[in-house]
């Protein structure tokens, strides 16, 4: 008898011929996971067990920010054999619990002996019989006391949630374009979510920003990262285009020139790092830059396509999200951020084309961003 | 001293009210003390008695410079405030008016405003355009009501020296039993100071400030003044701050204490760092006293160069290992000020653009030019970008 983690995987079952290769996938993800904690994660008949952890706590946690997952629970692995010794440890495990329970078996050993209503019945009456205290409802219990008969039988009670999603690396690879707020945190984990493998961008705006604020980049990314299976971070010098839309442009398309300078440097980034598409934190409407027109303009200057996982959030739904995912109290911290000296106080909403172009035309927009490019650090996370 | 002076790459630190470095002096001191002296104070055998002896040269040294009549050490100038104000309340039956004056630091602001919990009340004393209290608001508040006045002799942002003895005669005029207690922390051994003289009862000091370790303070009290103690154990300093002593901190404050100069040098090169900046940077602006004049503290200079914002202009002088310091800090979404400018009706855009350069003992003619350079050519360069 030994104590284990059963993970179940979910939207996999959808997969037909290829699931191998989500399920493989999803096994490398999950032994990424738990290697520091010395965990071994092994597949059989439709679950991932996984053993011989040293910190229970860390490894669950760390296994609730796998996608692909979709619950795990700690369970009693034991012999099949002896069914007085499965009902002796079911009624064990439930010590200690209140109010109404049911037993909710599932056999995949056909040949067992009993059948899954025998299983409940026959346990279900053993644990009244340690337990008086508790008694059983079949429809709406306190507790469901779980066992499965397989190759061994297998014991739990409570069941944790997985976060859900595919595994990060079965959809391709993007670039994030990652900002010290609230929402391309967000839009970076909805993407991961979906098995996209992620790479981040992060514009620095020396001496207008430091290295406070940089760390604070660092630390979001991070948080984003124990979900991606690790990502790179690519912390772009932005000053001098700033300065130079600032010197050169109409004040009021500052922003969006801004913008646009950032699209066409994250497409950079994802170039050299084989990223197929871009991500923003944008949602539309929310602020200058991000009406319909503003985005038009924005994407104008990029060829990779550009996903919004955000663009129909609200800002409180997407601040509920970060506060789930734990980046919301990062994003909050105050650190300084003067950049505002490049954002006009009346910027443009509703930008036309044919004038971008025309505040963009003083511009020597390869050489700004050739030396961008030559001044990024690369962060592994 | 002077070996001291050579900085780690090149360095020149001009954020002293912040932190200092530890001199030479000091850091032997602390490695032989750590080494050799870490008996406990209490113990009965010699080498501890030899301690023992040590920090009362420390305690009798810092009563001479000060003429206080008892001196208690405490884990640095938060501590010495907090003890100066609850321990100076807590035997009073009445609960009546606390008065502090608007630039407090924050160990005095809030331990004042935690004693609202308490029953008592506070008000604050207002500061003049240069950062100096107000005589005759001040005049106006004073009442028999009041038992507590907290007044910082240096102010820490602008570096402005408070009418002491003038306020002094107000309050024992209109409130005789008042405790006064002035936070010494920015001025100990930089602007001259005598409680006798000026008639204090509690005066708070901090060991790093002036090139000792950080962890170390200490409370003065002048004759006949009382205190109860906020913390308790095992009774050391007579009672009223249990704990074992921090004898590496205590020493560290006697090397600081013997080896500070009685004419620092600090004094020229502020004044000489102010005329040079002035000259090149035409909207320099100083938040604080006139430079020159008896109310500037010798050590602390606040200028505004707008339009470059603080953090912008501390991160530009960072890049040449050139750092000073910032009253706050600010934020895209929250304009912060900071509070003591503010106080003294600054105007917000200069308020924002404020720098607070601070000198040590350690820093040089080198030191200054660095200095100088690095903020005229960061200005140069950064005064074209304006919020348009």
């Amino acid at each position: 008898m030994r104590q284990l983690l059963m993970v179940r995987y979910g939207e996999i079952y959808l997969k037909g011929q290829n699931r191998p290769f989500f399920l493989n996938l999803l096994r490398q993800r999950l032994k990424k996971a738990v290697l520091p904690y010395g965990g071994v994660v092994t597949l059989s008949d439709g679950r991932y067990y996984v053993t011989n952890y040293s910190d229970e706590h860390a490894t669950i946690q760390a296994i609730q920010k796998v996608f692909g997952v979709h619950s795990l629970c700690i369970a009693v692995e034991m012999s099949k054999e002896s069914f007085e010794d499965i009902q002796n440890t079911a009624a064990d495990m439930i010590d200690g619990y209140n109010g109404t329970f049911k037993v909710q078996s599932r056999r995949s050993d056909k040949r067992y002996s009993l059948t899954s209503p025998e299983i409940n019945r026959e346990i279900g009456a053993y644990i009244l019989n340690r337990h008086p205290h508790l008694s059983v409802d079949v429809h709406n219990p306190d507790h469901v006391m779980s066992v499965e008969i397989r190759d061994h039988a297998y014991l739990y009670i409570k069941i944790l949630s997985g976060p859900g999603g595919m595994p990060v690396g079965s959809n391709g690879k993007a670039t994030l374009l990652l900002s010290a707020g609230i929402d391309s945190p967000v839009a970076g984990y909805l993407i991961a979510k979906r098995g996209v493998e992620l790479s981040a961008v992060h514009f620095f705006s020396y001496p207008y920003t430091g290295e406070r604020s940089k760390d604070k980049v660092i630390q979001l990314a991070s948080k984003l990262s124990a979900y991606c299976c690790g990502m790179k971070l690519y912390i772009i010098p932005f000053t001098e285009i700033q300065m130079e839309i600032y010197q050169k442009s109409f004040s009021d398309h500052t922003t969006l020139i801004m913008r646009r300078f950032m699209m066409r440097l994250a497409e950079r980034i994802a170039l050299l790092d084989g990223a197929q598409a871009l991500i923003t934190g944008e949602s539309i409407g929310q602020v200058a830059s991000q009406t319909m027109e503003a985005i038009v303009c924005t994407d104008a200057v990029v060829n990779k396509p550009v996903f919004r996982p955000l663009i129909g959030f609200d800002k409180v739904d997407i601040i509920r999200l970060a506060e789930e995912i734990d980046t919301y109290e990062t994003s909050c911290l105050p650190y300084e951020d003067c950049c505002t000296v490049f954002t006009p106080k009346h910027p443009v909403t509703r930008p036309k084309i044919e004038r971008v172009l025309k505040a963009e035309a003083p511009l020597d927009i390869d050489a700004l961003i050739d030396r961008a490019i030559k001044g990024v650090e690369v962060i592994e996370l | 001293m002077e070996n001291t002076k050579s900085t780690k790459m090149n360095i020149a630190y001009f954020d002293n009210s912040a932190t200092t470095r530890p001199t030479n002096e000091v850091i032997e001191r602390v490695t032989q003390c750590i080494k050799e002296g870490y008996f406990n104070p209490a113990a009965l055998y010699k080498p501890a008695f030899d301690i023992e002896q040590q920090i009362n040269r420390c305690r009798n040294l810092i009563k001479s410079k000060i003429s206080a009549e008892q001196v208690y050490f405490t884990s640095g100038g938060t501590e010495a405030n907090n003890l100066a104000i609850f321990g100076s309340l807590k035997h009073k039956r009445q609960k009546g008016t606390i008065l502090y004056s608007a630039g407090e630091h924050p160990s005095v602001v809030n331990a004042c405003l935690e004693l609202l919990n308490l029953g008592f009340k506070a008000q604050t004393i207002p500061y003049t355009v240069e950062g100096i209290i107000d005589l005759s608001s001040f005049e106006d508040l004073l009442s028999d009501d009041i038992q507590l006045v907290c007044i910082m002799h240096v102010n820490n942002e602008t570096g402005a020296i408070q009418p002491l003895h003038e306020a002094v005669q107000l309050v024992r005029s209109k409130a005789p039993d008042a405790h006064i207690h002035v936070d010494g922390v920015q001025g100990f051994l930089r602007v001259p100071f005598n409680m006798r003289f000026f008639d204090i009862n509690s005066y708070s000091l901090s060991g790093h400030k002036i090139h000792a370790l950080k962890g170390i303070g200490a409370l003065a009290l002048s004759k006949g003044s009382k205190l109860s103690p906020i913390l308790f154990g095992g009774n050391q300093e007579n009672g009223l701050r249990s704990g074992t002593e921090n004898v590496p901190g205590i020493l560290s404050l006697l090397a600081a204490i013997e080896n500070f100069p009685a004419n620092p040098s600090m004094r020229s090169l502020k004044l000489q760092l102010y005329k040079r900046l002035k000259e090149s940077i035409p909207t320099l602006s100083v938040n604080g006293p006139v430079p020159d004049s008896q109310q500037a503290a010798p050590h602390i200079l606040n200028v505004s160069l707008p339009p470059v914002r603080s953090e912008t202009m501390l991160h530009a002088l960072e890049a040449d290992n050139v750092y000073v310091g910032i009253g706050s800090a600010c934020s895209s979404k929250k304009q912060r000020i900071s509070t003591v400018l503010q106080s003294m009706g600054i105007d917000k855009t200069d308020a924002q653009s404020a720098i607070r350069i601070s000198l040590g003992l350690l820093n040089t003619q080198v030191d200054a030019d660095k200095l100088i350079n690095s903020c005229v050519s960061a200005y140069d360069k950064l005064k074209h970008y304006v919020r348009r």
